[in-house]
């Protein structure tokens, strides 16, 4: 007789995620082939919605911006975020408290703490260029130059971000066994050598939970960057989210807007999975090196 | 918070002055029925702001003339826009009166049919107070409020021009007359930036899209026009470089570093901390600007109109309105809501609060409600930008990407880009979208 | 104490100082902020210590006459979007972690993936249709998108690194596949589902891209309602700040009270995992 199956224990949950997602990406996906203006009439056109993406230069270039703005908004927390775990692990005077204050950041509602950040990285009265002054850094435009926008923004995000990689990689460390601690400083390894070749690894499967959720919150972020810059200066930081929302919502084209959501939506998937293709792969080499 | 108590003092008296007017010049034989649609439920979707203020605080007063119950909420204006297109798509909105804006929604709601025709009820004299005509309305107002077959499909509320807000403090220590001419604004722009004691001579939106509103002032000027004949778009010609060469030298000589990336906002913060000579901007910011709690320039502020250009002086207009939503089963109750919100009572509150300028010129050239307007000077600039005033954006459906496309193209050139590449770039991309959406 | 140490303990507070002032700096400034006028909030240099304390700030958010309501909306959506996500989100995540179905993870994941936007028009018209705008249940649902995901995610992370030798054991004495993981799968997994509970709870409070949408007058959640309070017509920081406190406050008082769960919790996984 086989063993019963563990299906019974994931069916609810696909069922609740699947009712509620099933009838958006019906839509979505038939919306996609039709021209629909609000107020229009909807008329098929196939493909060309589509076909207009790849001519389409303000796309492109939000493809680029995305990437970029995603790409260091998962390297910047998970670098930060795990130094800060590492941290927290240690036992000193007032952890609680001090790391409750470090995952505050992300309890905050993102809308607002972005307007605050807007006013702090005024070029000419924000609270940043005079803190600079202070330690004698000549004032930076931020999020008022296209140069600097992206950098500038990221920051924004790492700051209310770090605290969740935290979070995870902490609950990580809190399940690594002591003897190789033990042993390790018995063998006179280094601080770097003992997080190197015993911590990492140990913490890899919690880095890339941290690393898949900040992905995909990073490449979807929303608020932030619309509170802050609404994609400017010029278009300098318009990633494919915040277009999409120009499309869908201030020009109310709505076919076009369904054809970059389904792009979008893509985009994330094949990132998804090359991650967590990566994932397995680790997970193998860790059982072929464990037998 | 002094500034509150007296706008507050000047309102009651102006509006008492404004009520009694409303109610002794009423003609007895024309009585509107006010009391007919008593027990009507309205609901009414409005924009954040003064306008959305003015109306929600007084609405008991209408509810007391006209026995008609209102639910209204005022929303952001950039959410309102959208939860009011999302409703109206599908058929069944959950609003009665909606409040719009025209520079951005007129030919929108035009084409799709959703708001309903008020012209049998003006016409009506059971409904429309005598008062109420359609000349009362300024030319800028009737012609956002009308569609090409002559219907009112909403009743102009309150418009919204661009002019010149300046520090008079900084101007007299350079000894710097106000400007008349573009040309003499640049001028005085460069007299009065002084980067070493942090202070420019001219603040304004670089925003993208934002920007459009202040450009079209210059476009405007030197002899502008958005579209030919056959709707074709117009903004790559030598006037639209003109301007945009303008608007190139002054937000990159004299304006503060990082002003590609403000809005009215950033622009206001730096006009109000007295570090920006002069600002460009609708006429709406005069309280906070005189708020002690929010500006160290109260009394220091200059108003005027935007100087004029080689071909013309003129002020970008914009503006709302409230309309009744088409599929609306209380229509004739909506329209009195309507007609209440766009009222002498109502628009001289509106105007003395400094929160906006009504359509009607029976309401702005009454000098009993103009006695209750507390800056002279603003109401002077008001008075003579109507004169000279003209829609500082095209009337086409795909506004929003004019303005993203367009608006990028002049954010582009604060980093250095040619104005006349930048343009036609921009023209190219824009043109097949225009196309798109007006030949269907 | 040995120099060694000493140099440790001096790194260790220099690290714990460079991690946290930032929190502490923008926290302090936004709360220096709620408490100005604009004219000080504006101020260059800046003032952090006004003369005059706008109290008014925080008066005029709480004296909305609905913020109640908004309040209890809030809870009521955060609260049945997140036990619902425990609910159902739990066991798929014990599920997919014993089978290492990480293709049923993936459809769960598409969910979270899907750009939010693109659930507002398509749902709108369904709820419309249904009849339920109005109620709060059109937002308790899609903020499910927010939480189900989440919570699933991290219990997979969870149920994977507790170890199987307990359940094998259960299972050999005869326990069905349900008993094992109420009374020896579950209990082990309390921390993952503390951090689980706090950050479906988080994402699903300060949600308002869906409420701009589905919200309407008395259904508001208070992000929403708070976001609209903000005036965008003049400068605005003082209460613009006094508002982002006030949202705030719940979810950080949840940290402060779970935060002991969680080292709790974490304290326990330790154990368990020397």
């Amino acid at each position: 007789m086989r063993p019963p199956s563990y299906w019974p224990f994931v069916v609810p949950a696909l069922v609740v995620v699947l009712a509620i997602i099933i009838f958006p990406w019906v839509f979505t996906i038939w919306m996609s082939l039709n021209e629909w203006k609000v107020g229009s009439p909807t008329t098929f056109v196939g493909f060309s919605n589509y076909l207009r993406l790849a001519s389409d230069p303000r796309f492109l270039e939000s493809v680029v911006h995305t990437i970029a703005y995603t790409a260091l908004s998962v390297l910047l927390p998970l670098v930060l975020g795990t130094f800060a775990a590492v941290v927290f692990h240690q036992k000193f005077a007032g952890r609680g408290f001090l790391r409750g204050v470090f995952i505050m950041p992300m309890m905050a509602t993102p809308v607002a703490i972005a307007l605050v950040w807007t006013m702090m990285f005024h070029p000419q009265l924000g609270v940043l260029n005079y803190l600079l002054s202070l330690v004698g850094i000549p004032a930076q435009l931020w999020v008022f130059h296209p140069a600097t926008v992206i950098p500038s923004l990221v920051l924004v995000e790492t700051w209310q971000w770090t605290p969740l990689v935290m979070l995870i990689v902490l609950g990580g460390l809190a399940a690594i066994p002591t003897e190789p601690y033990e042993s390790a400083q018995i063998d006179g390894a280094n601080l770097w050598q003992v997080f190197r070749f015993i911590t990492l690894p140990l913490i890899m499967p919690f880095l890339f939970i941290a690393g898949m959720i900040r992905m995909i919150d990073a490449v979807k972020s929303f608020d932030i960057i619309f509170a802050i810059t609404q994609g400017g200066p010029g278009s300098a930081s318009e990633t494919i989210n915040i277009y999409l929302y120009s499309v869908a919502f201030t020009y109310y084209d709505l076919g076009y807007g369904s054809a970059i959501a389904v792009v979008f939506f893509l985009l994330i998937v094949a990132l998804a999975a090359v991650m967590l293709y990566a994932r397995q792969r680790m997970l193998w080499t860790e059982i072929a090196s464990d037998a | 918070m002094v500034d509150t108590r007296i706008s507050r003092r000047t309102l009651l008296t102006g509006t008492a002055a404004a009520g009694a007017l409303s109610l002794t010049g009423l003609p007895a034989r024309a009585e509107v029925n006010w009391k007919k649609y008593a027990g009507t439920k309205l609901e009414v979707i409005l924009a954040k702001g003064p306008r959305g203020d003015n109306l929600q605080k007084n609405l008991k007063e209408f509810t007391d003339l006209t026995g008609i119950q209102v639910e209204a909420e005022q929303i952001p204006e950039q959410q309102q826009r959208q939860k009011v297109v999302i409703e109206f798509t599908s058929g069944r909105p959950s609003f009665d009166v909606v409040h719009l804006s025209y520079h951005v929604q007129k030919r929108q709601f035009e084409k799709a049919g959703w708001l309903a025709d008020m012209t049998p009820f003006m016409k009506d004299p059971n409904l429309t107070a005598p008062d109420l005509v359609e000349s009362d309305f300024s030319a800028a107002g009737l012609q956002y409020a009308k569609n090409d077959k002559g219907q009112m499909l909403s009743l102009p509320w309150s418009v919204d021009y661009f002019i010149l807000y300046y520090n008079k403090e900084l101007f007299a220590k350079k000894g710097v007359a106000v400007p008349k001419t573009l040309d003499e604004m640049v001028a005085a722009a460069e007299k009065l930036t002084d980067p070493k004691e942090g202070i420019y001579g001219f603040v304004g939106r670089g925003l993208r899209n934002a920007n459009m509103a202040m450009w079209s002032n210059f476009f405007l000027d030197y002899g502008g026009e958005f579209l030919d004949a056959k709707g074709n778009i117009l903004t790559d010609g030598p006037e639209a470089i003109a301007a945009t060469k303008l608007y190139q030298t002054l937000l990159t000589k004299t304006a503060p570093p990082g002003v590609a990336g403000f809005n009215w906002m950033e622009s206001m913060a730096s006009f109000t901390q007295g570090r920006s000579a002069m600002w460009i901007d609708g006429v709406g910011w005069a309280p906070p600007l005189e708020d002690p709690a929010a500006s160290r320039v109260v009394g220091k502020v200059g108003y005027t109109v935007v100087p004029a250009g080689p071909k013309g002086q003129y002020s970008s207009t914009y503006g709302d309105g409230i309309g009744i939503a088409a599929a609306s089963k209380n229509k004739e109750a909506a329209y009195l809501l309507c007609q209440w919100a766009v009222s002498k009572q109502q628009g001289a509150r509106l105007l003395q609060a400094g929160g906006g300028v009504p359509f009607r010129n029976s309401i702005l050239g009454d000098p009993e409600v103009q006695k209750g307007v507390k800056t002279k000077e603003w109401l002077q600039s008001v008075i003579e930008s109507g004169k000279i005033s003209k829609l500082g954006l095209p009337v086409v459906i795909p506004v929003a990407e004019f303005r993203d496309i367009v608006g990028a193209a002049l954010t582009a050139t604060l980093s250095g880009a040619d104005p006349a590449a930048e343009l036609k770039k921009a023209n190219d991309q824009y043109r097949p979208i225009l196309e798109r959406s007006e030949k269907t | 104490m040995t120099p060694r140490q000493i140099i440790g303990k001096i790194g260790l507070w220099l690290s714990v100082f460079v991690i946290v002032s930032p929190a502490i700096l923008f926290f302090l400034w936004m709360l220096s902020l709620s408490l100005k006028f604009e004219i000080d909030n504006a101020a260059y240099p800046p003032v952090f210590f006004p003369e005059h304390i706008a109290w008014k700030n925080y008066a005029d958010v709480l004296a909305s006459n609905r913020f109640l309501t908004y309040f209890i909306n809030s809870l009521i959506v955060t609260g049945s979007a997140t036990a619902l996500a425990l609910m159902v989100g739990v066991p798929a995540g014990y599920g997919i972690a014993r089978m290492a179905a990480h293709k049923s993870a993936i459809v769960i994941l598409i969910a979270r993936i899907t750009p939010g936007l693109s659930y507002l028009i398509p749902l709108f018209l369904l709820f419309q249709w249904l009849g339920l705008l109005g109620t709060l249940v059109p937002q308790i649902i899609i903020h499910l998108v927010v939480t189900v995901p989440i919570v699933i995610w991290i219990m997979i992370g969870y149920f994977e690194t507790t170890p199987l030798e307990l359940e094998e054991a259960a299972l050999i004495d005869g326990a069905t596949r349900w008993q094992v993981f109420r009374h020896v799968a579950l209990p082990i997994a309390k921390p993952g589902i503390a951090v689980a509970f706090i950050l479906a709870v988080i994402f699903s409070w300060n949600n308002f891209v869906f409420g701009i949408v589905l919200a309407g007058r008395e259904t508001r959640t208070l992000p929403v309602a708070v976001y609209n309070m903000i005036s965008f017509d003049q400068l605005s920081w003082g209460p613009l700040a006094a508002a982002a406190l006030i949202v705030t406050l719940p979810v950080l008082l949840l940290t402060v009270f779970a935060q002991r769960q969680i080292v709790a919790g974490l304290t326990a996984g330790a154990v368990k995992g020397g």
